[in-house]
């Protein structure tokens, strides 16, 4: 406790300090960061100690006995928002009674919250439009100056994305971050099931692979315990650093088969003890029968969360639903807060839906639709900012007919090459050698080299060594159970900018020419591989068709010349995206209502 | 006797089902008929007589070892531009529908009874297919192809709900307490359709359906791929099998519905649903 005058006089000197230094984060310190990657370190320390806020500390043994405040989990303060408010509020001022502070604090609390409102959007369905929604009302409360993060608990997606500190995430928070505009974080989506095999999934905690579980153990105790805790510690990490949150569920909540291990719905609504709202697409019919089923299935306790329903995906005039409206609140007696319609937008496909192909752009690429094809929404920018069209294929007879050729990442390199084998899709692949660009990415470029080594068994239970196709002169090991995540720079050699992510197992030695020259802080590396015409290309680079450059090469490849003139950059095109969807569902559903089951809460 | 198929939504698999019962029952040496009220579809085949019906019901019809008739989908409604749509009645187009033009119901309820009545007096038993989500309470006034149908008809119902998309025991018990008592006492039995996995896990969950609604579900159907002719405009992105040569299309189907019935002996209980056609519950 800082009870003395001089004590208190010491302290404020302290204060004033930090208040009169730079903002933001200070890297040089030494015990930087103390708390989180990005904190705050204006006030380090806090003008308003002791808040004696039991959000934000809580009363601690002495080491002399008696009782002292700690509040040492307080993030509030470390928020980059609340560090140049508070720096504009105290600067040049001299030392303000504790009363005044803590006036100051509350007044503070008002524009930033101490404690993040919160909102957990279930689906009825898988593909009801949860993960747009949810990046639509991100948009929608940033809009309205709060400081907002999505959260998922448990994603199982095959796309993943890079954080700027280098962990694995699901592709679909990180386009919500960017709805936030909040820069993305492992914490938005502690756990990520990527499904290896039958039923195998590697398991990414805190953007970190954490090891490889079956089915029955990861539900049979892993999401109750271990894995209720991390969802547990990430969300309240980010609870302290954001005015709002907004959860995604996963799937139905009301699978009553298997209520008690479904961690990323009702256990998440608990942990997170948050209001929730339910989606409905309506597009299939059935639209009211699956609102009240999910409704009516959970227990009175869980229902209760449940403050609205909005009906999304409507083709056609809202009225004409207005009577099953009304009869669908009279039934539950929970609120209908609108009804969004259809939706055209060019933003990435969520999980594993959409494999179809989408575009229409003149030059026909064709990816191998592997059984274990991951990121494949790497070949959205080919669509959206290059107008080629896309499709995943699977005969050798596609395989003669595209203009270029893509074999994607897998999660299982060794199974997927013995598969491409079974479908003679491997002769079919070297028939085109020379004639189109053949690019391998992650898994695929693995596949390309002339060997795959696999001493300890990481790739396949026995382990063993591998022929490849053999079109780049490379090989790749699988040493140890190690994955490599990290954003990347660099430039292609002979000039153009590229920007990606790399996550993978294994490495690859090569005698090709190397495709990229990365950049980093321990300087520059060679990466990938090209073969002498430049037709066969390797690499680990996920994301490669997001900037233009490499994008125009590979196309150019490919159509001799046929390119679009209208190359737009990737990222502006999921910008303007979620704008749009922002746009229309503000114009569509009751936000007032919205914000007012966030304040009022469970 | 009779049997219908409803589903909890558009696309939940009535189409395959109906037929794989029309296969069932032929295949046991009964003259069976396919019946659909009124389809809505861009895919239609037309007869040997010239009428245009629901290209689905042709498929049925030989699934049925039967030549395909214009009184097995007597209202075809074929949408076009915004918002409109050509009523097709008895295989001859009537009129068009729109936001100006509201349908005509009576009408098309007459020939549907009318239509009902010559296939039910040529058949041992009908399998009916309903249209779309059977619980739209904002449709039920305007409803022809579901409930009313089977009220029609007289016939016992089982309900279809697509479990691939999650929620499957919420969409069957929301479209089952969703419909007015008489005629949630039409339905007689569940099926779930296109599993993947083992269907052990479901145990716990059609347990508690069963008991929460009274009836009992007859199977769990996987994951099947028919070659099917796409159903409805919704399903043409899905299924692309392009229907040129109707001849080698026909037999490549056929084969494939021999073939995914045999596989469905083992998940449906069909002694079920022949009970259920025969006694009515």
């Amino acid at each position: 406790m800082v009870d003395s005058d001089k004590a208190r006089a010491d302290y404020w000197h302290k204060v004033e300090e930090g208040l009169s230094g730079n903002t933001g984060s200070n890297e040089s310190c030494d015990y930087y960061p103390c708390h989180h990657e990005g904190q705050d370190c204006t006030l380090c320390f806090c003008p308003f100690y002791p808040c004696l806020d039991d959000r934000l500390g809580t009363f601690v043994e002495s080491r002399s006995g008696g009782q002292v405040w700690s509040c040492q989990d307080c993030l509030w303060i470390h928020r980059p928002d609340v560090g140049r408010a508070a720096k504009a509020r105290l600067s040049g001022r001299g030392r303000p009674s504790h009363e005044e502070l803590l006036a100051i604090k509350d007044e503070l609390e008002r524009s930033f919250k101490v404690k993040a409102e919160r909102l957990m959007v279930m689906g009825a369905t898988s593909g009801a439009g949860k993960t747009l929604m949810v990046a639509a009302i991100c948009r929608i409360l940033a809009d309205k100056g709060m400081r907002v993060a999505p959260f998922k608990s448990q994603n199982m997606s095959l796309n993943s994305t890079v954080t700027p500190r280098g962990e694995e995430i699901s592709r679909a928070q990180a386009l919500q971050a960017q709805a936030c505009r909040v820069e993305p974080e492992a914490r938005m989506n502690p756990l990520l099931l990527k499904p290896k095999k039958d039923d195998i999934s590697q398991v990414v905690v805190l953007g970190r692979p954490y090891k490889d579980m079956s089915v029955g153990t990861y539900y049979g105790g892993f999401t109750t315990g271990e894995g209720a805790r991390v969802v547990r510690e990430a969300f309240h990490h980010l609870e302290l650093r954001f005015d709002a949150i907004v959860i995604e569920g996963a799937g139905s909540p009301a699978e009553i088969n298997l209520a008690e291990a479904d961690l990323a719905n009702m256990l998440t609504a608990e942990i997170t003890d948050s209001p929730c709202i339910l989606v409905v697409n309506i597009e299939w019919g059935g639209a009211f029968a699956y609102a009240y089923g999910t409704l009516m299935l959970l227990p009175p306790e869980q229902r209760s969360r449940f403050k609205g329903v909005i009906i999304n995906n409507m083709h056609g005039s809202a009225e004409s639903v207005q009577k099953g409206i009304d009869e669908l609140e009279r039934l539950t007696g929970v609120p209908v807060l609108g009804v969004v319609p259809h939706i055209e937008h060019a933003l990435p496909d969520e999980d594993s839906q959409g494999l179809e192909g989408r575009g229409n752009g003149g030059i026909k690429v064709g990816v191998i639709r592997l059984p274990h094809i991951s990121n494949f929404t790497d070949f959205d920018a080919l669509e959206i900012g290059g107008g080629a069209s896309v499709s995943f294929i699977d005969s050798p007879s596609e395989v003669a007919a595209v203009d270029a050729l893509v074999i994607p990442g897998t999660k299982s390199t060794v199974a997927d090459l013995q598969w491409l084998r079974r479908q003679r899709l491997d002769r079919a692949i070297m028939d085109r050698r020379g004639e189109v660009p053949i690019l391998g990415i992650c898994g695929g470029y693995q596949m390309l080299g002339t060997r795959i080594e696999d001493p300890n068994g990481v790739e396949v239970d026995e382990g063993g060594s591998y022929e490849g196709l053999g079109l780049l002169r490379s090989v790749s090991r699988f040493d140890a159970y190690e994955k490599r995540t990290v954003r990347v720079e660099g430039r292609l050699l002979d000039g153009g900018e590229i920007r990606g992510y790399e996550i993978h197992m294994g490495t690859t030695e090569t005698e090709e020419k190397p495709l990229f020259v990365l950049r980093s802080e321990e300087g520059e590396r060679d990466e990938g591989s090209v073969s002498e015409d430049g037709m066969v290309m390797g690499t680990y680079v996920h994301g490669l068709f997001d900037l233009t450059s490499f994008r125009s090469r590979f196309l150019s490849l490919a159509g001799k010349g046929r390119e679009s003139a209208e190359q737009i950059d990737y990222e502006s095109a999921v910008e303007a995206g979620i704008a749009k969807v922002a746009r229309i569902v503000s114009e569509h559903i009751d936000v007032d209502r919205l914000m007012r089951i966030m304040e009022e809460g469970a | 006797m009779k049997i219908m198929v409803l589903g909890v939504t558009s696309g939940a698999g009535k189409t395959t089902i109906a037929a794989m019962l029309c296969r069932h029952f032929a295949r046991q040496g009964l003259r069976v008929s396919p019946f659909k009220a009124q389809n809505l579809s861009l895919n239609s085949y037309v007869t040997s007589t010239g009428e245009e019906i629901g290209i689905s019901q042709a498929y049925q019809a030989w699934a049925c070892g039967r030549e395909p008739h214009w009184s097995m989908n007597p209202v075809l409604l074929k949408p076009h531009g915004e918002r409109r749509m050509q009523v097709v009645l008895k295989g001859r187009p009537m009129m068009d529908v729109g936001p100006d033009r509201p349908m005509p119901r009576e009408a098309l309820l007459d020939a549907v009874k009318k239509a009902y009545l010559t296939v039910a007096g040529d058949s041992d038993i009908v399998v009916l297919e309903g249209s779309g989500g059977a619980a739209e309470i904002n449709l039920f006034d305007r409803d022809i192809a579901n409930m009313v149908m089977a009220d029609i008809a007289d016939a016992p119902v089982v309900l279809v709900g697509d479990i691939d998309r999650g929620g499957v025991f919420a969409g069957l018990y929301g479209a089952f307490m969703l419909l007015p008592p008489e005629w949630r006492g039409r339905v007689k039995a569940f099926i779930i359709n296109r599993f993947r996995g083992d269907p052990s896990i479901l145990g716990a969950g059609i347990e508690k359906l069963e008991e929460l609604t009274g009836v009992p579900c007859a199977g769990v159907l996987p994951l099947y791929r028919l070659r099917t002719p796409a159903e409805d405009s919704l399903d043409l992105g899905r299924d692309r099998g392009a229907v040129d040569d109707m001849a080698d299309v026909k037999q490549a189907w056929m084969r494939s519905l021999d073939q995914l019935h045999e596989a469905s002996l083992e998940h449906l209980d069909y002694s079920l649903i022949e009970r259920i056609a025969r006694e009515g519950r």
